[in-house]
């Protein structure tokens, strides 16, 4: 059966990479008498994907990765028994047994909202926030190996708001058209003219979204359920 | 969540920040105001090479087993941070504490190999910890020194307020006791020091007076009391089934060297190679039950999660139940897709055996080490391994399908010969030649065999037989090395034939370590102080600052390396007694100048010694 668990990823545990983490995880379910699959061939390996890299310092309330498990075994203590295994700052949060069919979870993923704070107070108002809305388009232009590429940020964001400690928002991370959030903090450091790396801020990735048949965002496990029960 | 000791900013700026925050799973967090003695242990060198080391990981278990103790851990900032650290002054830290080393109790620092004896400096220096012993107070912890090189532990002998002789397990319990009460008592460092002088294993430098003679070597020992011994006899652990070993071992986030499980089958070596230190000091031979190491290997896979577990000795090939122990491993391995990583073998059927059973079809290459090129000079090096074993293990192997053949020899070794460097040439050759005569062409791999010859200088060592031996100098090394290319480029197979060397320098500095006094502190400090570390990494390496150094402190290199010593010389490291007698090595560097080889302990015994230990193989042969 495949599983989509949910996790956390805060505090110290933010420097940890990408690599280390898929490490960590697979080493911790061998901790446990969970039984996963591993791939065929010489040097089997578990058949596991993460929904999307976290970079090196950025911390998140909402990541995702698949899981494929043996069939056949009781999963409902999975979190807790997991749980036993992680260090502080990494939490399963929850589990999903997702449909034969299901996207997997790095194709499934729309959109990531985020909160930043910045440390030495909110450079921006709601009044950023109103300009913004308000602009008809707002380029940006971003240099690549290739070179510049310019382009409408907007098309690219699809919620922005106001907070006391700075911004939230949920901007594209499709592989075909993710943007950055620095892309969209200079953008709105351009409105207010700021200099952004004169207010250093602190990135919490809050969630990674799909997009539902009906169009609307929701998050990566939001999928009805396999009855696991069913297949225990 | 503990505050790190470094910020953000520095955090990210650096390479691989995880080797310094801690938080690993196993890793030890104690409450600080419930325990009475706080100890962070060191490995000098970089977080992925120290994390490999069972050593600290045994104590690492060992200390926090003690109620009364919090033991973590330290290791070398990589240069990038060491920069930033001396620029914005951050003290040193532990890694589960986060808490700057200088306020532990001790300070304990593994000195395996003596290219990272800059990197001691560096840990002091980073701790805000005075050089010297002699500076020292209680506003800063007890530096002690383990592991191997603490056999000559005299060129650091400044540095440190008391060495530990032999392995950890034995007597840290009773020195902590004597700390506890020591310090309860208002007794000053150099009281607490002089109890640590009557505990069986330890030399307190500070204690024992060097007294030398006009030309420069070694008159006589002086202890400073009467109830110190005269010689410290090293520790060793009798049994090795009912001891500690580390069942929850720390998990990096980061892939380290030994990124594995990692099983200590026995400790020491009945070959007896008269270059090898490992071989003397780690007498006599003591073996782990199959049974208590198959329990240990899976109670350690549960508590890691490991994908690979590797054996661990000198010799497993001479572990007596070595096939029980494999067969067991295999089993439990397969059940948990768990690999076995093989150390290096004795090529015979039964390890090739093994290896097709273990290994993918992808077969990776063999290792010899015959360390000498010609039956003459193995023979004086007391290498067990003849030209005929070479040629049959090959000869096994290719017929299993392997087709890549790694060969180790030392160059410089004493009494050598021109025919005996001519010998490595020609046995590489001859193992070629073995390849095309056992496989017929229809069969060959991609047409070839791949044979590599790699040569390392010797390095004479204390408490070997050649620690009376000449060391060649670094324009002879290379000279040899010449030769040796010369004489493979000319042989038939030479095509199939790779040939590497090792830099010459660092061995003539390890030679000056290896055998070196107390006279060379000034000499490690200068050269930390112009700017070294991490000497044993090639892209810090820095040779000029050695030799400026060894001339600004009027110090000759040659002293310590090209000179002979007569037979009557009382060494630097003479007041300590490995098990192995001087009396014992004097004959086999006889028997070395004679030819003469020497049986291994378990076909007969040698008196080398070390039976007064009263186990493992001298009673159970």
């Amino acid at each position: 059966m495949k599983v989509r668990i949910k996790f956390s990823k805060t505090g110290v545990i933010k420097f940890i990479g990408h690599l280390d983490l898929m490490r960590f995880f697979q080493k911790a379910f061998r901790r446990t008498d969970i039984k996963v699959r591993y791939s065929g061939g010489f040097s089997p390996h578990m058949i596991m994907s993460f929904a999307q890299a976290l970079g090196v310092g950025v911390e998140s309330k909402g990541e995702y990765f698949d899981v494929e498990l043996e069939d056949g075994q009781d999963i409902t203590d999975l979190v807790e028994e997991l749980n036993r295994q992680m260090v502080e700052g990494i939490e399963v949060i929850s589990y999903k047994v997702l449909p034969e069919k299901t996207t997997n979870a790095m194709a499934s993923v729309a959109a990531a909202s985020y909160e930043i704070d910045f440390y030495k107070g909110n450079p921006f108002s709601e009044n950023t926030i109103e300009a913004y809305d308000a602009a008809p388009e707002l380029l940006y232009t971003k240099t690549t190996k290739s070179g510049e590429n310019t382009f409408n940020i907007k098309d690219s964001v699809f919620a922005i708001g106001y907070m006391d400690k700075g911004v939230s928002f949920t901007i594209d991370a499709s592989s075909a058209g993710n943007i950055k959030p620095r892309y969209l903090l200079e953008t709105l450091a351009g409105i207010e003219g700021i200099d952004l790396s004169k207010h250093p801020y602190h990135v919490m990735r809050m969630d990674l979204l799909l997009r539902k048949e009906d169009g609307t965002l929701a998050p990566l496990d939001d999928i009805d359920e396999q009855d696991s029960s069913s297949q225990a | 969540m503990k505050e790190l000791a470094l910020s953000e900013d520095i955090l990210m700026s650096v390479e691989k920040p995880e080797r310094y925050i801690g938080h690993e799973f196993n890793s030890v967090v104690k409450d600080p105001d419930k325990v009475d003695v706080r100890f962070v242990m060191c490995f000098p060198d970089v977080y992925e090479i120290g994390m490999s080391h069972l050593g600290i990981q045994i104590l690492y278990d060992m200390f926090n087993s003690f109620e009364d103790t919090w033991c973590e851990r330290v290791y070398s900032p990589w240069p990038d941070l060491d920069k930033v650290m001396r620029e914005k002054n951050i003290p040193l830290f532990g890694l589960e504490s986060q808490e700057p080393v200088k306020n532990a109790d001790f300070l304990g620092i593994t000195i395996q190999y003596e290219m990272c004896y800059t990197n001691i400096l560096q840990i002091l220096d980073l701790s805000h910890i005075p050089f010297y012993s002699k500076d020292r107070t209680w506003d800063d912890p007890i530096v002690v020194g383990g592991g191997p090189c603490t056999y000559n532990p005299e060129p650091l002998a400044d540095f440190f307020d008391f060495f530990y002789i032999g392995e950890g397990e034995t007597r840290y319990r009773e020195i902590l006791d004597i700390y506890k009460e020591m310090r309860k008592k208002n007794a000053s460092r150099e009281e607490f020091l002089h109890a640590v002088a009557t505990v069986p294993g330890m030399y307190v430098p500070s204690l024992m007076d060097v007294i030398y003679n006009e030309d420069g070597t070694v008159k006589e020992f002086r202890n400073h009391y009467p109830d110190m011994p005269k010689k410290v006899l090293k520790e060793i652990v009798r049994d090795l089934d009912n001891t500690y070993y580390p069942k929850k071992p720390v998990v990096p986030f980061i892939r380290v060297t030994q990124d594995r499980i990692t099983l200590e089958i026995q400790r020491g070596c009945i070959r007896g190679c008269r270059f090898c230190q490992a071989g003397e000091i780690y007498r006599p031979v003591r073996e782990r039950g199959v049974d208590y190491l198959l329990g240990m290997a899976e109670t350690i896979l549960k508590n890691t999660g490991h994908e690979e577990i590797t054996l661990s000795s000198l010799s497993s090939s001479d572990y007596s139940h070595l096939d029980e122990l494999l067969k067991g491993l295999i089993d439990m391995c397969n059940d948990k897709k768990v690999n076995i990583a093989l150390p290096s073998l004795r090529i015979d059927q039964f390890s090739l055996d093994v290896m097709n059973k273990i290994q993918d079809v992808k077969k990776s290459s063999l290792t010899f080490a015959p360390e000498a090129g010609s039956q003459r000079m193995r023979d004086i090096i007391n290498k067990g391994l003849t030209e005929e074993d070479i040629i049959e293990g090959s000869r096994m192997a290719f017929e299993g399908g392997w087709t890549k053949v790694k060969l180790y020899f030392m160059l410089g070794q004493p009494f050598e010969q021109e025919e005996d460097i001519r010998g490595i040439a020609e046995l590489a050759n001859l193992i070629a030649a073995t390849f095309y005569d056992t496989v017929p062409k229809e069969k060959r791999v991609n047409g070839k065999v791949n044979i590599t010859v790699s040569t390392s200088f010797f390095v004479p060592k204390p408490f070997t037989a050649f620690q009376w031996a000449a060391q060649d100098t670094p324009e002879a090394f290379i000279d040899k090395a010449e030769h040796t290319k010369h004489y493979i480029a000319s042989q038939l197979n030479q095509k199939v034939i790779k040939y590497n060397w090792h830099e010459a320098d660092v061995s003539m500095l390890e030679g000056v370590l290896a055998r070196g006094d107390r006279k060379l502190s000034k000499l490690l400090l200068n050269v930390y102080k112009k700017g070294s570390i991490f000497d044993a990494w090639s892209e810090f390496f820095i040779y000029k600052n050695w030799l400026d150094a060894f001339e600004e402190e009027g110090i000759d290199p040659n002293f310590y390396t090209t000179r002979e010593r007569s037979e009557d010389e009382i060494f630097p490291w003479d007041f300590l007694d490995c098990g192995v007698g001087k009396a014992f090595l004097l004959r086999e560097w006889r028997n070395a100048k004679a030819g003469i080889v020497n049986p291994n302990c378990r076909d007969k015994c040698s008196n080398c010694g070390s039976a007064r230990f009263d186990c493992g193989i001298c009673i159970n042969r």
